[in-house]
């Protein structure tokens, strides 16, 4: 196991690097334009939770290397075991940087108290969950032209989604409903009290989410020829 | 005698091919050659030993470890050369080295270097900057350099210069002489096979056609020409597969002894086959541009 971290950290370093540059600008721009802690947590999560994985389960398909790394002595299980690991790792800290940049930085408008809460870091947890536990086993199964054509769909879902709410108005329309309840659930997650009982339910779903899509994983990289 | 490898009744379905039920073993500290025509079989049999392609049924044996339950002892001691080297581009060779060595209990750096040296390999080289031969060397000073007991090598020649080609060659029999590391390659180039291969196996559409000695099958197998009434109903059986001309006909048999006893004094050449010939044969066999039975 140590020595596929060691494996992920050598092959991306430099990538590693890439991203902190990149994503250094954009929580800047954010902790400086956005007064929400709710919203900057959201696109925090958003931007974790989707380009950490997809770069780490995604490399091997770019080089197509995954010929190599399964002749490895090394159980297909663990390799799996060791993606997650990286991309919580990866994820883990990620948060964490954009978190202590948004409170630190003296132009912020995010107070620490309002972020730095049990509450705010068990749902950053959860809100990545969800996001990396579908994208691992996505690109596992459908490879980077899956989740890339998968990713331009959504945004394509979403023009759709803006053309019809302006033709229908206010009528019955599915798409507007689904991102209407997607907001909902969020407005609730991150509006809700964070009482010892809600707080250990967080707790148990960011383990049976990223449990649950393990197995998934795991399930679909055995099966795959290489 | 001591088994590198076992294959036993190893079995995988495609969409329009399977792999049938292929066995055979290679001895430890000997060459197997893997031959056949074009998509007979031979890298999905490689991979199927590397566990990179998932088997239906059957079993592989790596120096007596189940290449399942045991995968990760079995596949340490295991060096590959695949047809299409799967390195990361990106990093130098040096860097693959070290993203690769940790797995190998056994890695041994000196030996690498050296390696890479002999092989006229610039550590400072990108992956992505090597030609396919470049890229061959490099996947064989990785599968040396941690002293496999088990060299997997598809089509390991076929982007090689004349003169490495020789050296390889020259290497691999240099390797059994310590009578722990063992070979097998699959290769379209038999007069390779001819110079170095102990062992010999030959699939066709999915199936074993034999895996046998090369001494037993070059003192065994006969070319055979003649006039075309040497080929009788009698005779025509003791032929895998027979070309024919107007002016006679040139088949492949199996029992050399046979077949002079059978034609003997009736004009006919029985010549040693080749193992060129011998692919030829039985890749023509049952396309209609050959007769005979097996």
């Amino acid at each position: 196991m140590l020595k596929l971290l060691r494996m992920e950290y050598l092959l991306n370093r430099r990538q590693i690097l890439i991203m902190l540059a990149i994503f250094s600008g954009y929580f800047l721009f954010m902790a400086y334009r956005i007064d929400s802690p709710r919203v900057f947590l959201v696109t925090l999560c958003l931007m974790m939770g989707l380009a950490v994985p997809f770069g780490f389960v995604g490399r091997e398909d770019k080089f197509k290397t995954a010929a190599l790394v399964c002749s490895l002595p090394v159980r297909r299980t663990t390799i799996v075991l060791a993606k997650y690991a990286v991309s919580g790792i990866a994820m883990g800290l990620g948060l964490a940087y954009g978190l202590l940049l948004a409170t630190a930085l003296p132009f912020t408008k995010i107070s620490v108290a309002e972020i730095l809460t049990v509450k705010s870091v068990l749902i950053s947890l959860f809100l990545v969950s969800l996001l990396s536990s579908f994208i691992i086993p996505f690109t596992i199964r459908f490879g980077l032209a899956g989740i890339i054509i998968f990713l331009v769909s959504g945004q394509l879902l979403g023009v759709v989604a803006l053309i019809l709410a302006q033709l229908l108005g206010r009528g019955p329309n599915p798409l507007r409903s689904a991102i209407t309840a997607v907001e909902k659930g969020l407005r609730t997650l991150l509006y809700h009290e964070a009482t010892p009982g809600f707080l250990a339910l967080l707790a148990a779903a960011i383990i049976a989410v990223n449990g649950l899509s393990f197995l998934v994983s795991r399930a679909l990289y055995a099966r795959r020829d290489l | 005698m001591e088994s590198a490898l076992e294959v036993r009744n190893l079995r995988k379905e495609y969409p329009g091919f399977t792999l049938q039920d292929i066995s055979f073993t290679l001895p430890r500290g000997y060459i197997m050659g893997l031959i056949g025509p074009n998509g007979a079989g031979k890298t999905t049999v490689i991979k199927l030993i590397l566990n990179i392609v998932r088997r239906n049924s059957g079993e592989v044996r790596v120096c007596g470890l189940d290449g399942l339950v045991d995968e990760t002892e079995a596949k340490a001691r295991i060096g590959f050369v695949l047809d299409e080297p799967p390195f990361y581009g990106c990093l130098r060779l040096a860097g693959m080295a070290s993203v690769v060595a940790p797995f190998y209990k056994t890695w041994d750096r000196a030996l690498f270097r050296s390696l890479c040296h002999e092989f006229d390999l610039p550590p400072r080289k990108r992956v992505n900057a090597l030609s396919r031969g470049m890229a061959m060397k490099l996947a064989l000073a990785i599968a040396l350099a941690h002293g496999a007991e088990l060299i997997l090598m598809d089509e390991p020649t076929s982007g090689l210069d004349p003169v490495f080609r020789r050296e390889l060659l020259e290497r691999l029999s240099g390797l059994i002489q310590d009578g722990r590391t063992s070979v097998l390659f699959s290769t379209h180039i038999t007069s390779d096979l001819e110079r170095v291969a102990d062992f010999i196996t030959c699939l066709r559409d999915g199936e074993l056609l034999f895996s046998a000695t090369r001494d037993e099958i070059l003192e065994n197998w006969a070319i055979v020409k003649g006039a075309p009434e040497l080929l009788t109903e009698e005779v025509q059986p003791l032929f895998i597969g027979i070309s024919r001309s107007p002016y006679g006909f040139t088949a492949l048999a199996s029992n050399k002894e046979e077949v002079r006893r059978r034609l003997a004094g009736r004009g006919a050449v029985i010549e040693r086959a080749r193992l060129d010939e011998v692919v030829f044969f039985l890749g023509q066999k049952d396309r209609g541009t050959t007769g005979g039975r097996r």
